[in-house]
């Protein structure tokens, strides 16, 4: 029965595709109601920033690379030689392309003081982990122990790195990366006092696993969120 | 079959389908961000001198604004949502929840989430419960312009 005067609902509810209706056709309230959660839902999953698949590249290049790392320093290594640098360097460049296809690929052609802060933080990150490193190569300019070195480098990002995910939660009010800031940031001081091989263990399992925890929650988020009241 | 006509209340601007598909994909934009054609096109999938019918009639309304814009010397023309567009918008939707009677907020939550524009009304004016449902008087239903007031049914 058609209600209020308007046309009756054409029942397009069980699977409105944004893309699938035509231009001119009347619309009841309902279907435009379905309409306006599809269309929503489909711009902003293309839109959006997810932070899920970011955190699990970053987590996976953690477990893999420090573990390759310890892997390499420990008495009887079974990594040999400087085939964990080739190991570091390809997972962080795949870690890198997530993170980029993710913030700077969804934002092309968006204007503005969004994207103005994404721009921001992007510097942040390269500002405060140029700093870190530049500690570091002075430090070690300056004479500091060669068996020192392993330890600072990798804290010293995780510092960093800690503080830059505390940024992120507190700027997208986003309780999951505040959370990894905050277990970063210990896991990172932490990580001195297990001393050198065992630092490596301790920045791949609970560095590389704290970010792999978050990427699953942040995704059953966006899954609860994107999925929950879909259309069957 | 004739259509009847749509009740005032409903804005006959957003109220087809086309518009409302561009009105809704530019209230995802968080409020002051703006996007190129160019990426709006490909968003709605729409063509471009279809897109530009239906903004030319949103900005006639003062609901979306054109601006034009040169980057690397290559000129850019950039759409967003006007603070009225976003208004319209709000209303538009209230109008719709106030003609189907009480929505599950599971069901809110999925429709509001993505959309900037109505979340910060929502945040703005968390709207009491009120009563399931309203019986039909004919009268047209009214909004409630400047009170932010988006979501009846509680969440």
């Amino acid at each position: 029965m058609p209600r209020d005067g308007l046309p009756v609902d054409d029942g397009h509810r069980g699977g409105t595709r944004p893309a699938s209706l035509g231009d001119n056709r009347p619309l009841s309230p309902r279907t435009s109601l379905d309409l306006i959660r599809a269309q929503g839902g489909d711009a902003a999953s293309r839109l959006w920033v997810d932070p899920a698949p970011i955190l699990a590249g970053w987590g996976l290049a953690w477990v893999v690379g420090f573990g390759a790392l310890y892997l390499a320093s420990t008495r009887h290594p079974l990594v040999t030689g400087w085939d964990w640098v080739a190991v570091l360097l390809a997972v962080l460049v795949m870690a890198a392309a997530v993170s980029v296809r993710q913030t700077w690929w969804r934002g092309r052609g968006v204007a503005g003081p969004s994207r103005q802060t994404e721009a921001m933080y992007a510097w942040a990150a390269v500002l405060g982990l140029g700093s870190a490193f530049g500690v570091d190569l002075g430090l070690t300019h300056q004479g500091l122990p060669a068996t020192l070195a392993p330890l600072l480098w990798p804290a010293s990002a995780l510092v960093v790195v800690g503080l830059l995910y505390l940024t992120a939660g507190i700027v997208w009010r986003d309780r999951v990366q505040y959370g990894l800031g905050v277990w970063t940031l210990v896991t990172g001081a932490a990580s001195t006092s297990a001393g050198v091989p065992g630092n490596f263990a301790v920045l791949a399992l609970a560095g590389g696993g704290g970010l792999l925890v978050a990427a699953s929650l942040a995704h059953a988020r966006t899954r609860r969120r994107r999925g929950a009241g879909r259309p069957a | 079959m004739i259509v009847p006509a749509d009740p005032p209340s409903l804005d006959p601007v957003i109220h087809a389908q086309a518009r409302l598909r561009v009105t809704v994909t530019l209230s995802v934009l968080n409020s002051g961000d703006r996007i190129t054609f160019p990426r709006l096109q490909q968003l709605l999938g729409m063509t471009a001198g279809n897109l530009s019918t239906h903004l030319r009639k949103l900005e006639e309304a003062g609901y979306v604004a054109v601006t034009k814009a040169h980057r690397r010397r290559t000129p850019v023309t950039y759409v967003a949502l006007t603070r009225s567009g976003r208004r319209a918008f709000v209303d538009y939707t209230a109008a719709l929840r106030a003609l189907l009677g009480p929505t599950p907020p599971s069901r809110l939550r999925d429709i509001v989430e993505p959309l900037p524009a109505l979340a910060e009304a929502e945040v703005a004016a968390p709207a009491p419960s009120r009563p399931r449902s309203r019986p039909h008087t004919g009268a047209p239903v009214t909004t409630h312009p400047g009170r932010g007031r988006i979501l009846g049914a509680g969440s």
